[in-house]
């Protein structure tokens, strides 16, 4: 059972959206039932996940491990596996997909049988890319997610969405048609596009000069960013967060964003340490960059769901500049806050979604003194903004705290310029914007007198709707509370990463033993 | 399957079955059948549903019959066959006559539609054009052959290859494989070349379209590869094979860049959806040309039999989506080719969910996304294309610009999916009827997408267990 976990992963939400849709062709269908079919395929999806909890998960290997051979003239194998890295980010997906069907509910008014099929397959790419061990197979299921996504987008979207889902597809897909590239010219040197096999005939010995690393390095990294997004590819992201349907903004901001920081950390920093120790520098200050900016861009929103979508861009930034310090506590840190974000900025969207509902406006100007009509709305709406900002006892705050000590004890070589806690005090102050734009818009949305008489009777939340937002806010209180089993299981696998990246050999606080050495 | 010319020496062909010969005619006569499978039933002229029927039944049945169509396809599809297994220059020349006649008729086959002839028309001339420029390439490389000692030229193209750099006359050999380039060129729709092809495309029936845009491209690739694969290879040692090598390749190298470049950039503005598709196809022969341009570059049997597998692969592939498009092409279109326009798609996605379902799972293979027949045809092209070399990979930036222009191809792949299922419709539209014929079409292209795309182990196992006529060579 152990073997084939993952790959029930895999096919269980795919076998959900074959269900659905094969339930819309059957004559007995009913509208209402489509849902509940694939939240029946979703939940179980998520119990089942819940078993990669068990055992040794704090091992720094690879469990769960399957590996078939799919395509041997080519040497592509069907690998997949999880650590404590990707661990953590299919169980964020099993948890989000559930929460974001609930969402939808009553919310979808067109072709519902289409919208939950796309949704599951979707689920299903997801959780492949998180668990492949082949680059074949990972870039397959990389671009696999992109069809699904383009289709929410595209079809229940909001006046603008054919822009955007098109916007979104290509930006994307010119992203990782360049590392389709560069994993095929990985296979010409290897001859093998599995992962583990690569890393060890790595550690015998490069084969390539440091040029054609860089190459390789770059044609990753530009995949990644996109999707991250680091400033400035990020400009696909306002557009298409705010047009999706909330559960595809959910699902886009909770996950999606987390396989470019994925990819970054198993991908870039694994096969090519010798690259990301040399550009460390030059990421750093495009993360310090995308965090002010997007902070800055998302105070004068006045679209709620575009500003969580340049708050997004924001978060995303510390996580990069997590990544990039190559201190334990920095690169946990970014794991961390992955999670973090996935939870936090999806509790957001399923408010904003939440109230347009109610309103079918998403403008700031349109609200006004919610608080009063909506007590439960305005708790949960506070608790969450709170979380994202990064308050203490919240999750946000062990994230932010845990990537800013990384920078700062960092050993990131910036060629004289620039000083790390110099660039921790700069990202330090995106926490200020972050409390300024998020505080601004409660007070202006929550708070106050009640100014449009259409707010005056909105109904606060309904059962359905606490009942979604309360997995999430348990989360948000304990991950805040107590990091530790999220810790525990991430720290030997995120602890090989950075070994490979620095080549250093000890304990949680290890640093690099000379500038030098990243000088290459 | 064996040509024997009293002039040969050597079998071209070798006992064994060579799955890279075979292929391309397997892949015509499916083309042939598939066609015959959409159009039996969709016309209304006479009594041409009998006639369609007897063809299916008994092919040979159908020549003696007075409805031509038939016959012209079958015609087309022997001259395919002589030109992909070709051992010498005039037979890969008298199929490329015998199949671009046939189509040339079949292509002006609506005779009271004006765009019909035109497109007819349009071929003929340009088509008997270049076929003059290969009839003057052979006779060059014919006149370059000659030996020293006085002895006769040759056209068998082995001999040809055992000949570069000996002979009295070396320009003119260059002069012919120039020739050769240019009426090959035409054929397979590259740039410069390319230029008939959006009109020709539109204006013919759209089954004979499709069936030109799979079959004899993949025949012309074929008698490409062959020609230029077996009669001009880089031999150790002979400068004058390495230098004519080295000509043709980054001849080829140059024309890879072009068609692909052109075809996805004029693409782009089409608003007619066949004109689309047959600039899409001009995009598709530039990136199997980076997969011909690895052959013969390749430094050993080994990559280079990868290396033609995978372009006999790309081809396959290529031809199961682009006739299952045009498939779909033809049921909108109505009869007569009435509605051609990308307005004629808007909205029709959840009217007719399965064809648009299917429209978009060849539009995501033409595009090359992951699972589909189109995504695995480039994964081996580009391999093939960065097969290692102790300087780095090579060709890197070729594939560079084929990974850039398939990013740029997204948006005229996707705005059909687009407009089928984010767009409303203006105008009334009825779903049409799919005929049973039509309908077995549609499954088997798009379950030959899924499996190209999804196992296509086998089929590419099959392709390099064949020790090859190509590798024998060396």
């Amino acid at each position: 059972m152990g073997r084939y976990l993952l790959t029930i992963l895999i096919l269980l939400p795919a076998a959900g959206a074959l269900a659905v849709a094969g339930h819309a062709l059957a004559p007995y269908k009913r509208e209402t039932h489509y849902r509940l079919v694939a939240l029946a395929f979703s939940a179980a999806t998520f119990l089942l996940s819940l078993l990669l909890l068990g055992g040794d998960s704090a091992a720094p290997g690879f469990r769960f491990e399957q590996d078939v051979n799919w395509i041997g003239a080519i040497g592509a194998h069907y690998h997949v596996g999880v650590d404590g890295i990707s661990l953590w980010l299919v169980l964020l997906t099993t948890l989000l997909v559930p929460i974001a069907i609930l969402s939808s509910w009553n919310a979808v008014e067109k072709k519902p049988a289409a919208f939950y099929a796309f949704l599951l397959a979707l689920e299903a790419a997801m959780i492949g890319v998180f668990v492949s061990l082949d680059l074949l197979v990972f870039y397959l299921f990389f671009e696999a997610s992109l069809v699904p996504m383009f289709f929410l987008i595209g079809v229940w979207g909001g006046e603008r969405r054919v822009y955007a889902s098109v916007k979104f597809f290509i930006y994307t897909a010119v992203g990782s048609l360049l590392m389709l590239a560069a994993i095929i010219a990985l296979w010409s040197y290897f001859d093998t596009f599995d992962y583990p096999t690569i890393l060890r005939a790595l550690a015998e010995g490069v084969p390539y000069s440091p040029r054609v690393e860089f190459l390789l390095f770059f044609a990753f990294a530009v995949a990644f960013c996109i999707k991250v997004p680091v400033w400035p590819l990020h400009t696909w992201l306002p557009d298409a967060h705010t047009e999706a349907p909330t559960a595809g903004s959910v699902i886009l901001a909770g996950v999606l964003l987390k396989m470019g920081t994925y990819g970054l950390l198993r991908f870039n920093f694994a096969l090519f340490p010798e690259s990301a120790r040399r550009f460390a520098a030059f990421f750093i200050v495009l993360a310090v960059v995308g965090i002010i900016y997007g902070a800055l861009v998302a105070m004068v929103q006045p679209d709620v769901k575009r500003l969580v979508a340049y708050s997004s861009v924001s978060h995303m930034g510390f996580i990069m500049l997590g990544l990039f310090s190559f201190t334990e506590e920095g690169m946990q840190g970014a794991l961390y806050q992955m999670l973090n974000h996935g939870v936090s900025t999806g509790a957001l969207f399923l408010i904003v979604g939440m109230i347009y509902e109610r309103r079918h406006t998403r403008q700031i100007a349109d609200f006004g003194g919610l608080a009063k009509p909506m007590p439960w709305f305005a708790t949960f709406f506070v608790i969450a903004s709170l979380s994202s900002v990064g308050l203490p006892l919240l999750n946000g705050f062990v994230g932010e705290f845990l990537i800013m000590l990384g920078m700062w004890t960092s050993r990131v070589d910036f060629a004289g310029w620039m000083n790390p806690r110099v660039v921790t005090m700069i990202a330090g102050t995106g926490v200020i914007w972050a409390a300024v734009y998020m505080l601004w818009m409660l007070q202006r949305v929550l708070f106050g007198r009640v100014r449009h008489p259409a707010n005056a009777r909105l109904r606060d939340l309904s059962a359905r709707e606490v009942g979604l937002l309360l997995p999430l806010l348990a989360l948000m209180l304990y991950m805040g509370v107590y990091p530790r089993p999220f810790l525990g299981r991430s720290e030997g696998a995120v602890r090989v990463v950075r070994e490979r990246v620095t080549n250093s050999i000890g304990g949680g606080t290890a640093r690099l033993e000379s500038k030098s050495e990243l000088k290459q | 399957m064996n040509p024997s010319l009293a002039l040969q020496a050597l079998p071209l062909v070798s006992p064994d079955v060579d799955m890279r010969l075979l292929l391309p005619e397997l892949i015509v006569s499916i083309a042939g059948v598939l066609v015959m499978l959409a159009d039996a039933f969709t016309r209304k002229i006479g009594r041409r549903w009998l006639t369609g029927g007897l063809a299916l039944a008994g092919l040979g049945a159908a020549a003696a019959a007075c409805f031509a169509l038939w016959a012209l396809l079958l015609f087309a599809t022997v001259g395919m066959m002589l030109m992909a297994s070709g051992g010498d220059l005039v037979i890969i020349f008298l199929g490329l006559e015998l199949l671009s006649i046939a189509t040339y008729v079949m292509a002006g086959f609506r005779r009271t539609d004006l765009r019909s002839n035109e497109s007819s028309m349009k071929y003929f001339i340009l088509g008997s054009f270049s076929s003059a420029f290969l009839l003057y390439g052979i006779a060059l490389v014919y006149g370059g052959t000659v030996t020293d000692a006085g002895g006769a030229g040759t056209t068998n193209l082995r001999e040809i290859a055992l000949r570069v750099g000996e002979g009295p006359y070396p320009v003119l050999l260059y002069a012919g494989a120039a020739m050769l380039i240019v009426g090959f060129g035409f054929k397979i729709a590259t740039a410069p070349f390319h230029v008939w092809t959006p009109d020709v495309y539109e204006g013919a029936p759209t089954p004979v379209t499709a069936f030109m845009a799979a079959g004899p491209k993949a025949a012309g690739f074929a008698g490409f590869m062959s020609v230029f694969l077996v009669a001009f290879p880089s031999v150790a040692g002979n400068a004058g094979a390495v230098q004519l090598h080295e000509a043709w390749l980054n001849t080829l190298v140059v024309i890879a860049i072009l068609t692909m470049t052109v075809g996805n950039l004029a693409a782009l503005v089409q608003s007619n959806v066949k004109r689309m598709l047959a600039y899409s196809s001009i995009a598709h022969a530039g990136y199997a040309l980076v997969g011909f341009v690895a052959a013969g570059a390749a430094g050993d049997a080994g990559k280079q039999q990868e290396a033609t597998g995978a372009v006999v692969f790309y081809l396959l592939a290529y031809a199961v989506m682009n006739l299952g498009a045009f498939a779909v092409v033809t049921l909108i279109a109505r009869g007569g080719d009435r509605r051609t326009e990308i307005e004629d798609y808007h909205g029709i996605g959840f009217s007719a969910p399965a064809l648009s379902a299917a429209l978009t799972l060849f539009m995501l293979s033409l595009l090359g996304v992951p699972l589909t027949a189109g995504f695995m045809g480039k994964v081996l092209v580009f391999r093939a294309a960065l097969g290692q070399t102790e300087q780095g990979p090579q060709y890197a930036w070729l594939v560079v610009a084929a990974v850039v222009n398939t990013a740029v191809s997204a948006y005229y792949y996707l705005r059909l999916v687009i407009v089928m299922f984010f767009r409303e419709r203006m105008s009334a539209w009825a779903a049409p009827r799919v005929t049973a014929s039509l309908a077995l079409a549609l499954a088997l292209t798009a379950a030959g997408v899924l499996y190209l795309g999804i196992f296509p182990g086998r089929l590419i196992d099959a392709l390099r267990v064949a020790e090859t006529s190509v590798g024998r060579l060396k």
